[in-house]
């Protein structure tokens, strides 16, 4: 993510930078921001539903998990990703290792770490576990048992 | 006996290894520190006063005697040979070092035992009737409920990171013995006018330093919707719930700022959107394979012509821990772990080992945990109780004292938590002391006591006859009584006394209290009865005048 001149971008999975945008600018002008392919940034106490109706002329929506213990983005991004079907990308920023597989499951799809740990291997932490009890947006590589 | 299965084993070994992972990383400096914090809770660790607690899940209360001699074992391999029962049908250990933490879990994990989610802003064990599937007066047996409930909270993607700690209560008889509505969220058993089972869902309960009764925000959910119910609860909480005010993170402050109608509201709104989610259905064929794995182990027998031993100390203890069971020939046994001169609730592995051994000889194996941090042998044969209660009285377990005034619950307070105020086992004890004589103790009946060192209430002292709280007033610890808490029948909050009480003179607030109790008392009234007739002042009088 870069912070440049105030203007907050990232660069997608398919390598293209994307400028975001909040999600009070998005909605009140969601045709021009759409045609300008803009993504949405949420913060933990943005209200969601207001983006439902436009979801799918979100070029990208990014999440905040800036707060390790703030949990509201895994609800964020089930209600975004499960409920309300976007397919586009969901990028988590400021996300954390330990918590990786709980929002990869909840429907965010790419994420930027917030720190890095030395002799950490990521994968132990987005496939710690192999086996799962409930339903959710995202679990894949897991066995069921619901 | 239900048992995990494979998966379920394998799933509490990644949790081990995973955990392992993070202990590792943060003694060799590389997790910052409040992530290990959060982390750690949620693994049931305590960095405490002298040493780490851990606090082991026992899953709505029942242990299997291999599971029992695991317990005893880790407290001898890891910590200095005993375990504390809490109130909430766990058991901790007080001097747990960090670098053993992994290997202790992993010797649980062996014996499908785990301390997940047990502390921490997440869901929590789920507190269930210890006598469920006992008893004659039940709606429905719980634990095949709990069960499909706590597979579904288990490192849960979506509700894992909450405002507050989540407690959950299941009840499924007519007497609640579970507490539910000072539990976060409650769901009781019922059956609606269609004869169909489903729960009635209780939202917003808490003790602490503000107790609250939980309200009821619906009357009835679909057994097979509850999970999708569960998740809008949670949903609207995780998404809306007060996360600014660190003294206002529990759900009982959304639903009092909120009112439960509102509150009630706002989680049916989002429940519309998923109820018909065929992945959140309940699943019913696993729910009718829990409910054979969870059926009686025994049958019937017939006792005709069996009469029981007549002994003056056996019939004593046998009026106040044996019930009826529900099964011809059997009957429930309460074994109280209090006993006077030791802290509530504490057990030794010896007497873990014991307690496994007559259960295996006694009582097919199994056992139950309480609130009140007793044992119970649920399948005794009618003809086997004197035998059992010699056994016990041989190791110093047939207390007869269980469910009288010398019954006192408590924490583990001052000595051994952090954040405990005041002692609470020494006043336990001066109290077990100052009403020593067992024909008082009967004159004066079943009175709970129970003793919390802190406001966080580990020993529910809201909900108790007499309850106390301890606290600090210019380092001299004092004692703040309430009376008259209940929840068996319905669910009261206790009133307080009056300004607080010095340690040194608490124990004769108590017998004041008592006192006028047996003075006011009428043919078959309780505490509570007398209570709720006399009023306050006469207590007021007694104790300040």
């Amino acid at each position: 993510m870069v912070d440049d001149n105030e203007v907050i971008t990232v660069v997608s999975e398919q390598g293209q930078t994307v400028e975001l945008v909040s999600v009070e600018e998005w909605i009140e002008n969601i045709d021009s921001l759409a045609a300008s392919g803009k993504g949405v940034l949420i913060k933990p106490v943005d209200d969601v539903t207001l983006l439902k109706d436009s979801l799918n002329k979100i070029a990208l929506i990014a999440l905040d998990f800036v707060g390790f213990d703030d949990g509201r983005g895994y609800s964020q991004a089930a209600l975004i990703r499960n409920r309300w079907g976007y397919s586009g990308e969901i990028r988590g920023i400021n996300t954390h290792l330990d918590q990786l597989q709980f929002m990869l499951r909840s429907g965010v799809s790419t994420y930027d770490l917030q720190e890095q740990y030395q002799g950490s291997n990521e994968h132990d932490y987005t496939h710690g576990f192999s086996i799962c009890y409930q339903a959710a947006a995202n679990n894949a590589d897991m066995k069921e048992k619901f | 006996m239900y048992q995990y299965n494979a998966d379920d084993t394998a799933f509490l070994v990644e949790r081990v290894d995973q955990f392992e992972k993070q202990l590792n990383r943060h003694l060799a400096g590389d997790l910052d520190a409040a992530k290990f914090r959060s982390l750690r809770l949620r693994n049931g660790l305590y960095m405490e006063l002298h040493a780490h607690m851990l606090r082991v899940a026992i899953p709505y209360g029942i242990l299997n005697t291999e599971q029992l001699r695991a317990l005893a074992d880790v407290a001898d391999k890891y910590d200095r040979g005993f375990g504390h029962f809490t109130t909430r049908q766990n058991i901790q250990y007080n001097w747990i070092e960090l670098p053993e933490i992994a290997n202790l879990l992993r010797d649980l994990s062996a014996v499908g035992l785990h301390a997940i989610q047990t502390s921490g802003k997440a869901m929590r064990n789920i507190t269930a009737d210890p006598f469920s599937g006992l008893t004659k007066d039940e709606v429905e047996d719980a634990r095949p409920y709990c069960e499909l409930i706590r597979r579904w909270f288990n490192i849960h993607p979506e509700f894992s990171w909450l405002p507050g700690k989540f407690k959950i209560a299941i009840n499924g008889a007519k007497l609640d013995e579970t507490a539910l509505q000072i539990h976060d969220l409650g769901l009781n058993i019922v059956y609606n006018e269609a004869n169909e089972l489903g729960f009635a869902v209780y939202v917003g309960g808490g003790l602490g330093a503000a107790p609250m009764v939980a309200p009821e925000i619906t009357p009835f959910v679909a057994a097979e919707d509850i999970i999708s119910y569960l998740e809008s609860v949670l949903r609207v909480y995780n998404l809306k719930g007060r996360r600014d005010n660190l003294k206002r993170l529990r759900i009982k402050f959304m639903v009092r700022e909120h009112g439960a109608v509102e509150f009630g509201r706002m989680v049916d709104e989002d429940w519309q959107q998923t109820k018909n989610n065929p992945e959140l259905k309940l699943n019913m064929d696993e729910l009718a394979k829990l409910k054979k794995d969870f059926a009686l182990p025994i049958e019937p027998v017939d006792l005709a012509g069996f009469t029981d031993t007549v002994d003056f100390n056996y019939s004593i203890w046998k009026k106040n821990n044996v019930r009826a069971h529900k099964l011809s020939g059997y009957s429930i046994v309460n074994i109280s772990l209090t006993q006077l001169g030791t802290a509530p609730g504490d057990a030794t592995s010896e007497q873990m080992r014991m307690l496994a051994d007559l259960a295996d000889k006694y009582s097919n194996s199994e056992l139950r945990t309480t609130k009140r941090q007793n044992l119970v042998f649920p399948y005794v044969r009618q003809n086997q109780v004197f035998e059992l209660w010699q056994e016990l009285a041989k190791n110093s377990l047939a207390s007869p004292h269980q469910g009288t005034l010398a019954h006192v619950v408590a924490c583990p307070g001052g000595d051994y938590c952090d954040l405990a105020k005041a002692v609470s086992i020494p006043i336990a004890q001066q109290v077990q002391q100052r009403f020593d004589d067992m024909d008082k103790l009967y004159d004066i009946g079943p009175i709970n006591i129970n003793i919390s060192g802190c406001e966080n209430s580990c020993a529910h002292h809201h909900i108790s006859d007499i309850g106390l709280l301890g606290l600090k007033k210019n380092e001299q610890e004092f004692y703040q009584i309430t009376l008259a808490g209940e929840t068996l029948h319905e669910t009261a909050i206790g009133r307080k006394l009056g300004r607080s009480i010095a340690g040194a003179e608490v124990v004769d607030a108590i017998e004041d209290i008592v006192n006028i109790y047996l003075d006011s008392r009428e043919e078959g009234e309780n505490f509570v009865d007398v209570f709720k007739r006399i009023g306050i002042t006469p207590f007021k009088e007694k104790v300040y005048g």
